[in-house]
């Protein structure tokens, strides 16, 4: 995790969606996914760690 | 491994767990992490996923307890995607550790062939045990009865978890909703595939409403996965070497997503050195480490697994 984002380095999700995300249902994971992109940019430059 | 680009779930509507049970769905490399809540004050957790993961493993696992203590760490068998935070979660939170009693013997030597660690292009921290299971032994995770029954065919030492009550199987990498892990054990002469088809005749005949996978999503059309794992299993029994072939590519794959990134010529080494790669080549591809490493990156990038840019080969997604 990216201490200062608080967003996983690999795939930009928080703590909270990462442990939510296996009993979401399809319209709360596309609206997350909706989001990684920007937050992608926001974490530019950070080494993915899964 | 083939089901790599299948990582987000199809159906619309989420799986129903027990409102004890928090499922960390993780990735190929790093297994899924099972949080119970047994009581209000303390926690059981299934697999800890793999080594380069562990500080998030923690980080995960500490949120999913919800203010818990965690008092035990149990293992469905002891490879390294599924033990690699094992170590660093003992640290964190002080839990005991239970593992396979078939596995007992390969940590405590820490039997780095048998763990498939180096000559697999694998890593892993070293643990200590507390205690073991067998099958057939019952325990109590978060308020539920469970059974733990032999799931040989991926590891011969392997164990899935049952709750009768709540129909619910925690079936490691012997079932996931399309397949099922690597069967190591055929490739070692040990009767892998008889092996898992008993595994999954035994699936077939317990009362399962949700399937918690060691990989990928929570799924519970089970009929449909145990048809998938059959047609799998049929196609590996009518050609053996495709077992082999699949082992070729989910282990490269794996070391991939462990390194992030590799040049051909580190993975021609890694097929010249790793004991388990120059064995299965010297049985079936029969190729230089150069050659071979071209053919595998050429096969995995058609499925658009990897990705190869300026000599360098990365994980596609």
């Amino acid at each position: 995790m990216d201490e200062a984002t608080g967003l996983c380095r690999g795939c930009h999700r928080t703590l909270d969606e990462i442990a939510r995300w296996s009993v979401m249902n399809e319209a709360d994971k596309r609206s997350v996914v909706a989001t990684l992109a920007q937050r992608k940019q926001q974490q530019k430059g950070s080494d993915p760690c899964g | 491994m083939d089901n790599l680009k299948a990582s987000y779930p199809q159906g619309s509507d989420p799986v129903r767990l027990p409102s004890a049970i928090r499922v960390l769905e993780r990735g190929w490399l790093s297994s899924n992490n099972i949080v119970l809540h047994d009581d209000a004050e303390t926690a059981t957790v299934v697999d800890s996923g793999y080594v380069s993961h562990s500080d998030q493993t923690v980080a995960l696992v500490g949120h999913a307890l919800e203010g818990r203590r965690l008092r035990r760490l149990v293992n469905t068998h002891c490879h390294s995607d599924h033990i690699g935070g094992n170590a660093a979660l003992a640290r964190a939170f002080g839990c005991t550790i239970a593992i396979p009693a078939g596995e007992a013997q390969n940590v405590a030597a820490w039997d780095s062939e048998a763990l498939h660690l180096d000559g697999f292009g694998q890593r892993c921290e070293r643990f200590a045990f507390d205690s073991t299971i067998a099958a057939d032994d019952r325990l109590t995770m978060g308020g539920l009865d469970w059974q733990a029954l032999a799931a040989p065919g991926h590891d011969m030492d392997s164990l899935m978890l049952y709750a009768p009550e709540a129909r619910l199987l925690i079936s490691a990498d012997a079932l996931w909703e399309n397949g099922f892990g690597v069967l190591f054990p055929e490739l070692y002469g040990e009767a892998g595939l008889a092996a898992t088809r008993t595994t999954l005749d035994r699936i077939a005949a317990l009362d399962v409403a949700t399937v918690i996978p060691g990989h990928g999503a929570i799924f519970s059309d089970v009929r449909a996965a145990l048809e998938r794992a059959y047609g799998r299993l049929d196609a590996f029994t009518r050609d053996p070497e495709r077992v082999t072939r699949n082992a070729f590519r989910a282990l490269i794959v794996f070391y991939l997503l462990d390194r992030q990134a590799a040049r051909m010529d580190e993975l021609a080494a890694l097929l010249e050195q790793a004991s388990f790669f120059v064995m299965l080549n010297a049985r079936s591809y029969r190729l230089a480490p150069g050659a071979l490493a071209q053919k595998l990156v050429a096969e995995l990038t058609a499925s658009g697994v990897l990705r190869v840019e300026a000599d360098v080969v990365r994980p596609a997604g």
